[in-house]
């Protein structure tokens, strides 16, 4: 055997004497800190698809912007997760008569910059939002029905003035109502889009606008402390980015998984799949200002023609629940009796016949990556309905813009004809998921049948709130008949998270942080 | 015609592109499908507040006045607010420029840092293993989707090796290095160094597949021509003649390349950014578009314009301080 040769040149020493050191330094800058963030191991990360828009409390209304301020400012009374109140900063509440409401506040209550909350910030707060004479013009003003102001009476005692049912306002106020600080307020520029100051079990530590925002637990909180001391909220809207940040442990909780990554959360070891069915409808709106949709027959038959249970299984992969009316299950006012359209052909083309609408051509338009994988949704929805033999229906794709603009301006005849769109319920309660929709005057007015119109407005002014859930419930029943609109499914809310931390989603899509234990 | 003359020339010419831009980007916002107010409030907000609202952001005003506000308020420095966020846009598109500048800064080196040297292996060894080599990995480099390499090196280097982190710019350039300096602390640097890493790699690639063409094809042709045979001759070590001689020759188009190509990533990092939530211009005005938040779109093109106008107009100056010739034609 010839003996090797182990003499190095001067070339070939260099070279890899470069790769060993390169090596070296790409496993110590990757070893040398093991949390990538440079942030401390214990810190909680949120990461959603958007940040919030604002972190003025009475200044917004999407859901992305309330999870990232529901940690820092309360309202006065919570909605469970069953959709029962839940005193929070108000211990109680009273009805001295058909228009008043009067609120005991808690008086062990402190902001996060020291001030101690009175009735008076109650007050105030409310007036925020109702009255635009006092700050903004406040995109919350339509979620407190009827309200028409609020009074500090002392204290501890605040007189809120409205006009319509007092359940209604109660499950109103429970969403949006988060109490700031009238002192602190009006030093503020308006709208305060620049710093937080509230009385929730986090306060802030540190805020980049429209980038970060991080939590820490507020040793002066009323309630109990919460057990997660430390956290963070961000957002990535690519959703496969979200995903592998969990995957690497950048991130703690996720939202919006898409259905296709759900599977490869779950084999983590150290992460899962956690999913709740949501509040939120979706649905194809039928306006009935035009042919052919101003048959009731042609309508229920577009309901038979599309297979809702085959859409959830193989375009959602089995996230979504199939709905029969308006409400989703779980808010005041649905009908449990009711059981979704069947998906009956034979049916629908029989109804086809009976409108007089045979071999009409429809167009079913949809907005695209508003809602869960909602183009092909409607395109599968869209090729049922053609499939029977005498409708023709195709599919377009529309900019959420034009179709908001479009459809959920008051008036029906700007509306497109068919059209995908989703409506979600926060305040557990129907009057939110009728009243816009089935109300003339109201921005989503896209049905007009009076008689509905009548039964809605009579269940504003319904006291008892036995009677007022049925007569919800027969409303309900009679838009189940009259098929305003294609009833598709009730979207599922899909969260990966540490295996380790006890939390359950809750249905309206709220992210309450204190309630999670590690 | 004077340097000077030359420079006023094509400052006026960048104010009149800059004015451009500004009026498209106002007329594309006049066009655009969607009315504004529904971003501003929920879609279920009643007539009457949309009305106040409409009022309040003077979008009842006639185009026209519109127009003269805007360009009144640019003027100023005042680019509006955001109809998301009622921030201050001028100040969103300002906060975010440095991102974008460390991300198209750090993907120019990495593109030089890997192109040249690869283009003059390539171009001294041609038709061997490593010129093809290089060749292909520029035909890849050029042909690979920034959204599709991004991903790719995420599953690869983040979720698998655990290398590198997915996401995030926790830490600016500026401030590590301030940190470093005023306290001798390095973490941040290197935090800094590996959230910067993916982006730029993949930011870069198209890129240093380019300059690596450019820097073969323009060696190659150097390399053909007498001086080279010259200094061969005169018995010059090839790596003095390569790197002193040919290269400096080939550097000239490939600076000028550099140049304008910083103004395209600059503009072009959006889809990088989204991939890596880097929160630079790009992220910033994606954002935007989801949302239709034209005064931040706006905002957003015209400081990206502005940004090649400069570019540009410091190339020219370059250009005609280095070639005077440049200045009379």
């Amino acid at each position: 055997m010839q003996g090797a040769n182990y003499s190095l040149d001067r070339r070939t020493l260099l070279q890899r004497t470069g790769a060993a050191t390169s090596i070296a330094g790409l496993a110590a800058i990757a070893g040398c800190i093991d949390d990538s963030n440079g942030d401390g191991d214990d810190e909680f990360v949120v990461t959603q698809g958007e940040f919030a828009t604002t972190v003025d409390p009475n200044d917004h209304n999407d859901s992305p912007t309330y999870n990232v301020l529901d940690q820092v400012y309360e309202p006065l009374w919570d909605i469970t997760s069953d959709g029962e109140l839940e005193p929070r900063i108000v211990e109680e509440w009273d009805h001295p008569d058909d228009n008043t409401m009067e609120l005991t506040v808690r008086d062990d209550v402190v902001f996060h910059e020291g001030q101690e909350m009175t009735a008076s910030d109650v007050a105030y707060t409310i007036n925020r939002a109702v009255d635009e004479d006092v700050g903004i013009v406040s995109e919350q003003a339509d979620r407190y029905p009827g309200v028409t102001g609020a009074e500090a009476e002392d204290d501890t005692t605040v007189l809120v003035e409205h006009e319509s049912v007092a359940s209604l306002v109660e499950f109103n106020l429970a969403t949006v109502a988060t109490v700031v600080s009238e002192e602190w307020m009006e030093d503020q520029d308006q709208p305060a889009n620049e710093e937080l100051n509230g009385t929730g079990p986090y306060q802030v530590e540190e805020y980049t606008p429209d980038q970060d925002i991080i939590y820490t637990a507020f040793d002066d909180y009323w309630g109990d402390v919460p057990d997660i001391d430390r956290v963070r909220y961000r957002a990535a809207s690519e959703a496969s980015t979200r995903v592998s940040e969990l995957e690497t442990g950048e991130s703690d909780l996720i939202v919006n998984v898409p259905p296709t990554d759900t599977a490869g959360i779950d084999e983590l070891d150290d992460a899962d799949i956690r999913t709740v069915t949501s509040l939120r409808n979706i649905f194809l709106v039928m306006p009935n200002d035009d042919e052919p949709f101003d048959s009731q027959e042609f309508r229920q038959a577009m309901n038979y023609a599309v297979d809702v249970d085959s859409i959830i299984d193989n375009v959602l992969d089995g996230f979504g629940a199939p709905s029969s009316q308006p409400l989703p299950e779980g808010v005041f006012g649905y009908n449990d009796e009711l059981d979704p359209y069947p998906h009956d052909p034979e049916e629908a083309e029989a109804l086809v016949e009976e409108s007089g609408y045979e071999d009409v051509e429809i167009t079913l338009e949809s907005p695209e990556g508003r809602y869960l994988n909602d183009t092909e949704v409607a395109e599968t929805a869209a090729q049922q309905i053609d499939q029977l033999d005498n409708v023709s229906c195709d599919f377009q794709i529309v900019d959420f813009e034009s179709l908001t603009e479009s459809s959920l301006d008051g008036d029906p005849s700007t509306s497109p004809d068919f059209f995908l769109i989703g409506w979600g319920n926060p305040t557990y309660d129907g009057d939110y998921g009728l009243t816009p929709w089935f109300v003339e005057g109201q921005a989503s007015y896209n049905f007009m049948d009076d008689d509905i119109e009548e039964m809605i407005t009579e269940s504003q002014s319904v006291d008892d709130p036995d009677e007022r859930e049925e007569l919800l419930q027969e409303i309900n029943a009679e838009l189940y008949e009259a098929a305003p609109w294609v009833f598709l499914h009730r979207e599922e809310s899909i969260y990966g998270i540490r295996s380790d931390v006890d939390w359950e989603p809750r249905a309206d899509e709220s992210i309450f942080l204190d309630e999670m234990q590690r | 015609m004077s340097l000077a003359k030359f420079l006023i020339k094509r400052t006026l010419q960048g104010i009149f592109v800059v004015w451009g831009v500004v009026t498209i980007t106002f007329g594309l916002r006049a066009i655009a499908p969607g009315d504004p107010v529904d971003l501003i409030v929920d879609p279920a907000t009643s007539p009457e507040i949309r009305q106040q609202v409409r009022e309040d952001m003077g979008l009842d005003q006639p185009l026209l006045i519109q127009y003269i506000e805007y360009l009144q308020g640019i003027l100023v420095g005042d680019l509006g607010f955001s109809y998301q966020s009622r921030r201050d846009v001028t100040t969103m598109v300002i906060e975010r420029v440095p991102a974008t500048l460390e991300l198209a800064i750090a993907a120019t080196i990495v593109a030089i840092v890997i192109a040249i040297p690869l283009g003059v292996i390539s171009a001294t060894r041609r038709h061997q293993p490593s010129d093809y080599s290089a060749t292909m990995f520029s035909l890849v480099g050029i042909s690979t989707p920034n959204f599709w390499l991004g991903i790719m090196l995420i599953l690869v280097l983040s979720v698998q090796f655990g290398v590198f982190p997915v996401s995030e710019r926790p830490v600016g350039f500026v401030e590590a290095v301030t940190v470093l300096v005023t306290t001798g602390y390095f973490n941040d640097l290197i935090t800094w160094f590996r959230h910067m890493t993916l982006p730029a790699l993949t930011l870069g690639t198209y890129f240093t597949a380019l300059i690596t063409r450019l820097t073969r094809s323009g060696m190659v042709d150097e390399l053909g021509k007498p001086y080279v045979t010259a200094t061969e001759a005169k018995g010059l070590p090839s790596v003095l003649i390569r790197y002193k001689h040919v290269l400096r020759n080939t550097m000239i188009p490939i600076i000028t390349v550099l140049g304008l190509q910083l103004g395209t990533l600059i503009g072009g990092a959006v889809i990088t950014e989204w991939v890596f939530d880097w929160p630079g211009l790009g992220t910033r005005l994606i954002n935007a578009l989801y949302a239709g938040d034209w005064p931040v779109i706006q905002g957003v093109l015209i400081f990206i314009g502005i940004g090649f106008v400069v570019i540009n107009i410091v190339v020219d100056s370059l250009y005609a301080y280095l070639n005077p010739r440049v200045v009379d034609e």
